[in-house]
């Protein structure tokens, strides 16, 4: 089923396409591709200049017993845009994911989310906020197909109760239909996995059952969307596919994106701002290119040679 | 797998009994049912109603452990509370038309039961896998002891049991098996399709996905607390309605039927038949209610009907039930559903070879 | 006061029971993390056991008289001149029974280490590796065949076998009041303790309680290191029915021989894991104290009523600490 939305979907990367494979054999070249994509037309992104801090770490300190997780970490994803998260392994990476979904509770700090403290609620009302998560190893739900996995991410936007549930038809048929046309047109085309919605999860790759979770992700319409690791694992033409992806949700959508990646050539691609941290520390933040020549970041991350 | 199915709808795409055969099977079963009472003798009767009530037990835990994930042992206990709420309140309220009594009775208490449910299911919220599997346990082992108790034994009639009410339905009297058989089977169907329709839905999703992977439900939105409470209280609401019947069949109940062999023959149902799927309780609920008869008959036909050996029967029959859960789960898990789904397939295939 | 010294005093003898019934469960969890839901039924095979060696075969015709009671002459010549009370006339008449109790117990703990032995290795070790939960249904199927046999092989019926240690009673003061304790009490205290220590002990401090400890936390790892992680599980359930025979021989000198027995195995399974399933101190400590609570609800509110303490004790505790008093809780890598 080609929908006109898909048909656009294609055409916007056929012409993003081109620079896109020329940037990332390059090394960390960043404006050019910026100034690229401000050029290829989304008036969204062009037009919006001063954007307002959707997500705020203010001060986060996480610590386990012993071990200092987070240390004073603070910065901003702004609104629309792609915020990079860096640092090597142990850095406590997963740690600011995981208190930001709220899976753990920071000793001291706050998370703010479109203007609001939720540093102390439960992850599930975060996620009718509207704050979507993937997982570094996989969480899709196995003992289902992708097409239900997906539609799991649509659970907060329905409110089928029970009784309606047991009955089925009528109110609950109705909705589920709904969403069911919401996720092939919006999402499943979009990320061109139709060919395998119905297969059970076991029997994909790894590179697709990221995809499919990114879908899930976006079958919530979320609007701030933390990627923890989306291209690990996954080789040049796989982590290609999976930047456009996400390009294309934030032109699209206009979610706001944080991203947790050690992929450095996508990472400095695709940011507009990144955070590195280096044993619970923040040590730097800004855009890619200054991040690229802090002498503190290249020797604990980079690398001298870059 | 490209097998030339295309649906011109969603709507086509999401049918259950979405070809010919499956048609057919449900309404060729439907037809059956319903023809038996009028063709069987009143014992093969007898056993279709303890099957069916038994079955509608299966069918709540297997929401609670098959799609949920969440091990009871001691869903027995809400059966006993369904059939004792029954006997309690139809004394409590016997000053009601009788016609009308079972339309208040059996709602509540179905929702006594699943109240309890929601109790007893606290734990889960802390505790995984073993632990709850224990506390289940512990609480099922209480409430059969209450039950027994002298104290409460002029509700509960205490250890010997207390004799329970024919159920009117406006007026209509079930006071025989084949009557009751009418009523059972047709609540059998309809807690089947109630609990099939579940699992098409949101809340159902839900289920399945606190069963695969809890962290990762909670991040979709979906409260822990919330729905791992609710699917006790299905599962023990089905299992009340269960034990209902149970009440309004048997002439007489007593604590000793609800103890620990009734929470393990469930589970034993449902692993049996196959956990979280549809047909996989109806499947159980056949193999464990005809084994111990094909025993009790062969034992008597290989002795000749000596009275001596017949005490070995109910030995036999806890052993052969303790091997038939152990052979399932050492060889095919996932149950008897399986199995047919093998053959099914293989049939579909036919006359091409696999794959 | 007397009174509560009394019951407290049973409670803790009733404790080092459980104690020593838990330490094979907590062993198998240490070492397979399977919890063995029919424990209560290999203890009851045990005491069956115990029951076949120390009554029904020095019953037989076949067997020596002296099995059955040993009576020299110099114990008969001892014994005349006493009185119908003493002591030392007590024991004498218990040394008639020795033959008989040790036979009963090497038989019954040699046969219950077989049983468990081929338990292991017909249904656990075909699940090695799988899922926790196909492991306990497969212990919960192990109930019924263990009951079902035990009513084939040596029916329902209820039956009585020789004390372990003399049955004296004993009479002290304590705190200005009397206390009646029976010497087979004390002795079976006793017994129940040292087992347990041992096993803590091995557990802890020997190559063999190490390689347990290590195919509990990681099986792929133990088995990269050398360990021979079958031969573990083996080990494990060997010890937990060597154990459980032992226990089964004492709960039957104390409460007789029948089916019901086995239904002790889930009194104590509620007191592991109010300990933590995976502490030997825990359980310690979760038995001694179910025992004396289970004493004191019988002092105060009938002995009926001590039935249920442990499944209350178990419900409670989970509440405030979900894993037990001493359990550790598991990890969850996101």
């Amino acid at each position: 089923m080609t929908s006109p939305a898909t048909l656009r979907n294609v055409q916007a990367r056929q012409r993003a396409l081109p620079d896109l494979r020329r940037t990332l054999s390059l090394p960390l070249n960043t404006e050019s591709f910026l100034g690229k994509i401000a050029k290829s037309g989304t008036p969204y992104l062009a037009q919006r200049k001063v954007r307002s801090a959707m997500l705020s770490i203010s001060d986060l300190y996480l610590s386990f017993g012993g071990i200092k997780a987070l240390q004073g970490v603070s910065f901003d994803a702004k609104e629309g845009e792609i915020t990079g998260v860096i640092g090597p392994n142990g850095a406590g990476k997963t740690s600011l994911f995981n208190a930001i979904s709220g899976f753990y509770a920071p000793n001291r700090g706050t998370v703010t989310f479109d203007g609001s403290d939720i540093t102390g609620i439960s992850p599930d009302k975060r996620a009718s906020l509207g704050m979507a998560r993937t997982f570094q190893n996989i969480a899709l739900f196995r003992g289902m197909t992708v097409l239900d996995n997906i539609k799991l991410g649509g659970h907060t936007r329905l409110n089928t109760g029970l009784f309606s549930s047991f009955k089925y038809f009528g109110s609950a048929r109705r909705e589920e239909l709904e969403l069911r046309r919401d996720i092939e047109e919006r999402v499943i085309d979009f990320l061109e996995i139709d060919h395998i919605r119905k297969y059970p999860i076991t029997m994909l790759s790894y590179g697709l059952q990221k995809r499919v979770e990114l879908a899930r992700a976006l079958a919530m319409k979320p609007r701030v969307l933390l990627l923890d690791e989306p291209v690990a694992g996954m080789n040049r033409e796989e982590t290609a596919d999976m930047a456009r992806f996400i390009l294309d949700v934030q032109e699209q959508f206009g979610t706001t994106i944080l991203l947790v990646e050690h992929d450095m050539h996508m990472v400095m691609d695709i940011c507009s701002h990144i955070v590195v941290l280096n044993f619970g520390q923040q040590i730097a933040s800004g855009t890619p290119a200054e991040v690229s020549q802090n002498p503190a970041v290249i020797e604990a991350y980079l690398g001298a040679a870059a | 797998m490209i097998n030339g199915n295309l649906k011109a709808t969603y709507g086509a795409d999401e049918r259950v009994l979405n070809n010919r055969n499956k048609q057919m099977f449900v309404f060729g079963s439907i037809i059956l049912l319903s023809l038996f009472p009028l063709f069987a003798d009143d014992y093969s009767v007898l056993m279709a109603c303890k099957m069916g009530i038994l079955l509608i037990a299966v069918v709540g835990v297997n929401v609670l452990t098959g799609y949920t994930g969440l091990v009871s042992l001691g869903h027995g206990a809400f059966v006993a509370i369904g059939a004792y709420s029954t006997v309690i309140f139809s004394n409590l309220f016997s000053g009601l038309p009788t016609g009308i009594l079972p339309f208040i009775v059996v709602p509540l208490a179905i929702a006594v039961s699943a109240l309890t449910g929601i109790i007893v299911g606290l734990p889960s919220l802390r505790v995984k896998g073993l632990y709850l599997a224990v506390a289940t346990l512990a609480a099922s082992f209480i409430v059969k002891f209450l039950i027994e108790q002298d104290l409460f034994a002029p509700w509960t009639g205490g250890i010997v049991g207390i004799d329970t009410p024919v159920p009117s339905l406006l007026g209509w009297e079930l006071d025989t098996k084949r009557e009751m058989y009418v009523l059972i089977t047709a609540l059998a169907l309809g807690t089947m399709l109630a609990a099939q329709n579940l699992f098409r839905t949101r809340v159902g999703r839900a289920f399945i996905a606190i069963r695969d992977r809890d962290y990762s439900a909670e991040i979709l939105g979906i409260s822990l607390l919330r729905y791992k409470l609710m699917s006790f209280a299905i599962s023990a609401g089905y299992c009340g309605l269960s034990g209902a019947l149970g009440a309004y069949f048997f002439a007489r109940i007593l604590p000793e039927q609800f103890g620990l062999d009734l929470s393990l023959e469930l589970v034993a149902a449902l692993i049996v038949g196959g956990m979280g799927r549809t047909l996989g309780p109806l499947f159980g609920v056949v193999v464990v209610m005809l084994v111990p008869e094909l025993i009790k008959i062969s034992m008597a036909a290989a002795t000749g009907g000596s009275l001596e050996l017949a005490r070995y029967t109910g030995p036999v029959q806890e052993i052969v039930f303790g091997l038939l859960l152990v052979f399932f789960l050492l060889k095919e898990p996932l149950g008897i559903n399986q199995i047919t789904d093998r053959i099914l397939r293989s049939a579909n295939r036919w006359p091409f070879a696999r794959g | 006061m007397g009174q509560f010294i009394q019951f407290a005093i049973n409670g803790l003898m009733s404790g080092a029971i459980y104690a020593l019934i838990a330490v094979g469960i907590v062993s198998v969890y240490k070492a397979t993390k399977v919890v063995n839901f029919a424990h209560g039924y290999l203890i009851m095979f045990g005491a069956y056991f115990y029951f076949t060696f120390a009554v029904i075969i020095p019953g037989q015709d076949w067997a020596p008289a002296w099995l059955a009671s040993w009576k020299p002459d110099w114990m008969v010549e001892m014994r005349r001149g006493l009185g119908m009370f003493s002591l030392l006339g007590a024991v004498l008449d218990w040394a008639a029974n020795v033959p008989r109790i040790i036979c009963g117990l090497i038989g019954a703990v040699v046969c219950n280490a077989i049983l468990g032995r081929v338990v292991e290795r017909t249904l656990m070790r075909p699940l090695m590796g799988q899922s926790v939960f196909a492991m306990i249904m497969v212990t919960v199927g192990l109930i019924s065949i263990l009951s079902g046999s035990a009513s084939l092989i040596w029916t329902a019926d209820a039956a009585f076998v020789p004390h372990i240690a003399p049955n004296t009673p004993i009479r002290f003061e304590l705190f200005g009041s009397m206390i009646f304790l029976f010497g087979a009490d004390i002795v079976n205290m006793i017994i129940a303790l040292i087992i347990f220590g041992s096993i803590v002990a091995m557990v802890k401090f020997t190559k063999g309680g190490v390689a347990i400890r290590a195919t509990a936390e990681d099986q792929s790892t133990a088995y990269s290191m050398g360990i021979s992680v079958p031969k573990i599980f083996s080990r494990a359930w060997v010890l937990a029915s060597a154990t459980g025979a032992v226990a089964g021989a004492i709960l039957a000198t104390r409460n007789g021989i029948s089916p019901s027995l086995g239904l002790f195995g889930f009194s104590v399974l509620a007191i592991v894991l109010m300990g933590g399933l995976d502490s030997y101190v825990g359980c310690f400590i979760a038995a001694m104290a179910v025992g004396v609570l289970e004493a004191m609800t019988q002092w105060k509110m009938g002995g009926e009523w001590a039935e249920i303490v442990p499944y209350v004790a178990v419900l409670i505790v989970i509440i405030f600490r979900p894993h037990g008093l001493m359990g550790q809780k598991e990890v969850e890598r996101i």
